[in-house]
């Protein structure tokens, strides 16, 4: 959802593919993020349309992904969640380890 | 290079159709089409961008093997062939009464019963409802399989059949253990 919501309004399948896989910082299968979507849209926390293809794309349609309010109300918990975990955590320093 | 002759093969194209559902074929085939042909063949040449694209391929599998109607079919089919092997089984020990007849026999209509049981509460279509005889026998029949298959391994002598049942028992429990519960929903358990 954090990739869709980087993307903005350009958030189709392979730029959320992309967008993972910088994020993650290693390389994500196309089935797995597919796979992801898929489940998110089921659940309700993301919406997704289709657009025009291009001709690269053989004419395909592309299909754009938005984060819904339930999925923005999802991130904003889980946000506030690893905030109250982090909270009043210091990491040792290289000189005390 | 045109992008018509750099797009990729077509067999493959048609085979990750077949692994996807109406709603996405025409979007992630697209999605890949552009990725490969912008992309990946630029960067990697054609050999190396069919194999990627294989890849591609390759992760969709187990996705389109676990969805709910396969999946049912699949643990539908091993749980009837488990069933017909256990009843076989334990006929043919309750026959020739080796030595240790009486527990091969008992583990043989456990492994029957479990069978049918998973069949009838497929066909039944029941809600969830047994969590934990789900796990219990899902666990019991890997635990069977696992048993056999690792002894049949180290036997001086290859059983194809007793290694084509513990492999059964085995997947069977696997796909019981995983088998997907929609929450409130009419799905069945088992």
């Amino acid at each position: 959802m954090l990739a869709i919501l980087h993307l903005e309004t350009e958030a189709y399948g392979r730029a959320v593919l992309h967008q993972a896989q910088e994020m993650l910082r290693r390389n994500v299968s196309a089935g797995s993020v597919y796979t992801t979507l898929d489940r998110l849209e089921a659940r309700g926390l993301v919406r997704s349309r289709l657009a025009e293809g291009t001709p690269v794309r053989g004419g395909r349609v592309r299909r754009y992904y938005t984060v819904a309010a339930k999925g923005i109300s999802a991130l904003s918990d889980a946000q506030s969640a690893l905030t109250a975990i982090w909270a009043g955590v210091q990491l040792p320093t290289e000189v005390s380890l | 290079m045109s992008a018509g002759t750099q797009s990729p093969p077509r067999w493959a194209e048609a085979l990750l159709e077949r692994l996807l559902s109406a709603r996405e074929q025409e979007t992630v085939v697209g999605d890949l089409r552009e990725e490969y042909v912008e992309s990946v063949v630029v960067q990697r040449g054609r050999l190396l961008a069919n194999l990627w694209y294989l890849r591609q391929i390759c992760s969709f599998v187990p996705r389109r093997l676990f969805q709910k109607r396969m999946e049912g079919q699949i643990l539908q089919a091993t749980s009837l062939f488990t069933f017909a092997c256990a009843c076989w089984l334990a006929t043919m020990e309750m026959l020739l009464r080796h030595h240790g007849y009486g527990l091969r026999i008992v583990i043989a209509l456990c492994i029957a019963m479990i069978s049918m049981a998973t069949i009838l509460c497929r066909l039944a279509q029941m809600e969830k409802r047994n969590e934990g005889w789900r796990w219990a026998g899902a666990l019991l029949l890997i635990a069977i399989g696992g048993h056999a298959f690792l002894r049949n391994v180290r036997a001086t002598h290859f059983e194809g059949f007793a290694f084509l049942i513990s492999l059964a028992l085995v997947l069977q429990g696997v796909l019981l253990l995983f088998r997907r519960v929609q929450k409130g929903g009419t799905e069945y358990v088992i």
